[in-house]
């Protein structure tokens, strides 16, 4: 995965902050900052307005803010593994794991970027593996997400791939086996069609 | 796969048993099979309706702050108060305490943690003691050394107070539990026979009976010697040994989508070791056939629970009350943590209850104890274990804030 340097010196600019500064202060600038944080050190890869153009990386726009805070957690605790956010997560003290999550929650659901025509064909079995698997009976009707659990409508087809794959070989997880026992029900070549299925959805309002 | 055969490591952290050159042999149908599988929560949920949108209650991955936990909203009967004895423990859970006064307190799903609370004059500090942990919801303390069960094995870290800041590596005890996911986590005790008693909660909501599971055993605290305490125990996440004659008590959780209002959560008393079955899959509450396991059986074969504690309450942990602060009148009585419901649209316990043996192996009468955790059909705070320290007041973890109350009572 690419990581830009602005990222980095994101992430460097967050550890002196959270580690300098004196805990009152810090703690004032936590409840302002965010938006500009959110600018500084997540925008690189995942999009000013949470629409990622960067492969493999998740568009974060209309993610609900509980599903976002429950990610930063287990990347900081280390449960779920990604070189980029692990290292930036790490770092993160409980607020600013609120403040982030608040203003990702705050983003504005919104179309992907170059999605790429669908092929009709593997949307069709997509859609029916999603019926099977009874994706939509937990990530809501229109695939918008609710509370801990994600939007996957509109997504990123690459990324989806990625994280349904990490499921499937249970080295995602989550605090619970719903993915990983839903994902042992998918033969490889089927997780190419549902991924492909859920990135061409459109993008619903959020609940 | 047998859901028998017993299982070294978890579904949860399985890469897929079937790979390679097997996936290729198989036939495309072989998926489509196995891919009916909703989470085994969701199993029987209504399809419908307000009961298709019921799910678990999340957990935050914060511990609420210490000013922002709801202490003031919590009531109890006059005399007693309530107060913050430590927050920011993540997904607090099961109670302990050590002979040198450490408060051991367990972890599941969230936190996947063990924590040491230490008390230095009403300055209380929290250490982590072990991570990374499978579900590790069972401790227990037991002669300097701490037992943490997960769903699939039992260790043990001896002369643990001594070596907080560096515990020792854990010493194996049994390791051949099925690390089922599903009711597959742990509340563990060491009984006055000095053995450990370990329950199998069934691998599903309902299914029909398995070997292996719905149970409560027993085991010497070298994990020999295994054998049945009671059968037809579905999932019981509490329990404790009564101080007049040494019988056990367990709380369990009733199936769950039957109804809004049916089957009750259970207490109940084994007066025969490993010989009685109460009731599950066939029979709830007592008085109550499934209604697909139960055709041809009859609810007077099964032993009867001594307590209904409400349609999925969420019944957990349990003590006898045996210190010296509280009036007399709670001495032997059964403190009861009720976490509330998540499978119900009206939301109610989270609460602590208690109820007063008869003397007779039944209960007498039951109180609300410890409530106002619920508000606006949400809850403020969820009761999960209650423990009776060495001065006589009661601890009380709560897993959706992260903290522990104490309650105690003056005149």
């Amino acid at each position: 995965m690419s990581f830009g340097p602005r990222t980095l010196a994101g992430a460097a600019l967050l550890v002196a902050t959270s580690t300098a500064a004196p805990p009152a202060l810090a703690q004032a600038a936590a409840a302002t900052n965010y938006a500009e944080r959110y600018a500084a050190v997540c925008a690189a890869c995942h999009g000013a307005n949470g629409v990622s153009a960067l492969p493999n990386t998740p568009s974060l726009a209309g993610q609900p803010s509980f599903y976002a805070i429950t990610q930063l957690f287990l990347f900081r605790d280390g449960r779920r593994d990604s070189g980029p956010m692990t290292a930036i997560a790490k770092e993160m003290s409980d607020a600013d794991l609120r403040g982030y999550a608040e203003v990702i929650g705050a983003l504005p659901p919104a179309p992907p970027t170059a999605p790429g025509a669908p092929d009709a064909q593997r949307v069709a079995r997509g859609s029916a593996l999603a019926q099977r698997l009874h994706c939509l009976g937990c990530h809501g009707s229109a695939a918008e997400g609710t509370r801990q659990v994600p939007r996957i409508g509109g997504q990123r087809e690459d990324y989806l791939l990625i994280a349904l794959r990490g499921f499937r070989a249970g080295t995602r997880v989550g605090y619970g086996p719903a993915m990983t026992e839903a994902m042992a029900g998918i033969a490889p070549t089927e997780i190419e069609d549902l991924a492909h299925f859920l990135a061409h959805l459109p993008v619903a309002a959020s609940p | 796969m047998r859901l028998t055969a017993p299982r070294k490591t978890p579904r949860r952290w399985l890469t897929p048993v079937v790979t390679g050159a097997t996936l290729l042999a198989l036939a495309a149908g072989a998926w489509a099979q196995k891919a009916e599988e909703e989470p085994f929560w969701a199993k029987g949920r209504p399809k419908s309706g307000v009961g298709a949108k019921l799910e678990p209650v999340p957990a935050f991955p914060i511990p609420t702050a210490a000013d922002q936990l709801p202490i003031n909203k919590i009531k109890l009967p006059p005399g007693f108060k309530a107060e913050v004895w430590a927050s920011g423990i993540l997904d607090a859970r099961g109670l302990r305490e050590g002979d040198k006064g450490t408060v051991f307190v367990s972890s599941l799903f969230v936190a996947g943690k063990i924590y040491a609370v230490t008390d230095q004059g009403g300055k209380r500090t929290v250490k982590t003691i072990a991570e990374k942990l499978f579900l590790p919801n069972g401790i227990e303390f037991h002669k300097g050394s701490l037992y943490v069960a997960t769903p699939k094995d039992i260790t043990r870290y001896d002369n643990i107070e001594a070596s907080l800041d560096n515990p020792p590596k854990p010493v194996m005890v049994y390791d051949k539990l099925p690390g089922e996911v599903p009711h597959g986590w742990k509340y563990i005790r060491v009984g006055p026979d000095n053995k450990l008693y370990v329950p199998i909660g069934a691998p599903c909501n309902i299914c029909e009976e398995k070997d292996g599971f719905a149970k409560i055993i027993k085991m010497n605290l070298d994990g020999s010697g295994v054998e049945n305490v009671a059968l037809g125990v579905r999932n019981t996440v509490g329990f404790d040994f009564d101080p007049k004659d040494g019988s056990l008590w367990f709380t369990n959780n009733g199936r769950d989508w039957l109804s809004e209002d049916l089957p009750n959560d259970t207490l109940n008393r084994v007066s025969q070791p490993g010989k009685q079955h109460f009731g599950y899959p066939f029979c709830h509450q007592g008085d109550f056939a499934d209604p697909e396991f139960g055709w041809g059986k009859n609810c007077n074969d099964y032993a009867k629970p001594a307590l209904l504690t409400g349609p999925h309450a969420g019944t957990l942990g349990m003590r006898f009350y045996t210190g010296k602060q509280f009036p007399a009148k709670y001495q032997g009585a059964i403190f009861i943590a009720r976490h509330g419901p998540w499978n119900r649209t009206q939301k109610f316990a989270g609460d602590v209850i208690v109820a007063w043996p008869d003397g007779k192996g039944g209960i007498e009468k039951w109180e609300p104890f410890m409530t106002g955790l619920v508000e606006n059909n949400a809850y403020l705070g969820r009761p999960v274990d209650v423990m009776v320290m060495k001065d006589g007041s009661m601890l009380v973890s709560d897993d959706h804030n992260g903290a522990i109350y104490r309650i105690s009572y003056k005149p």
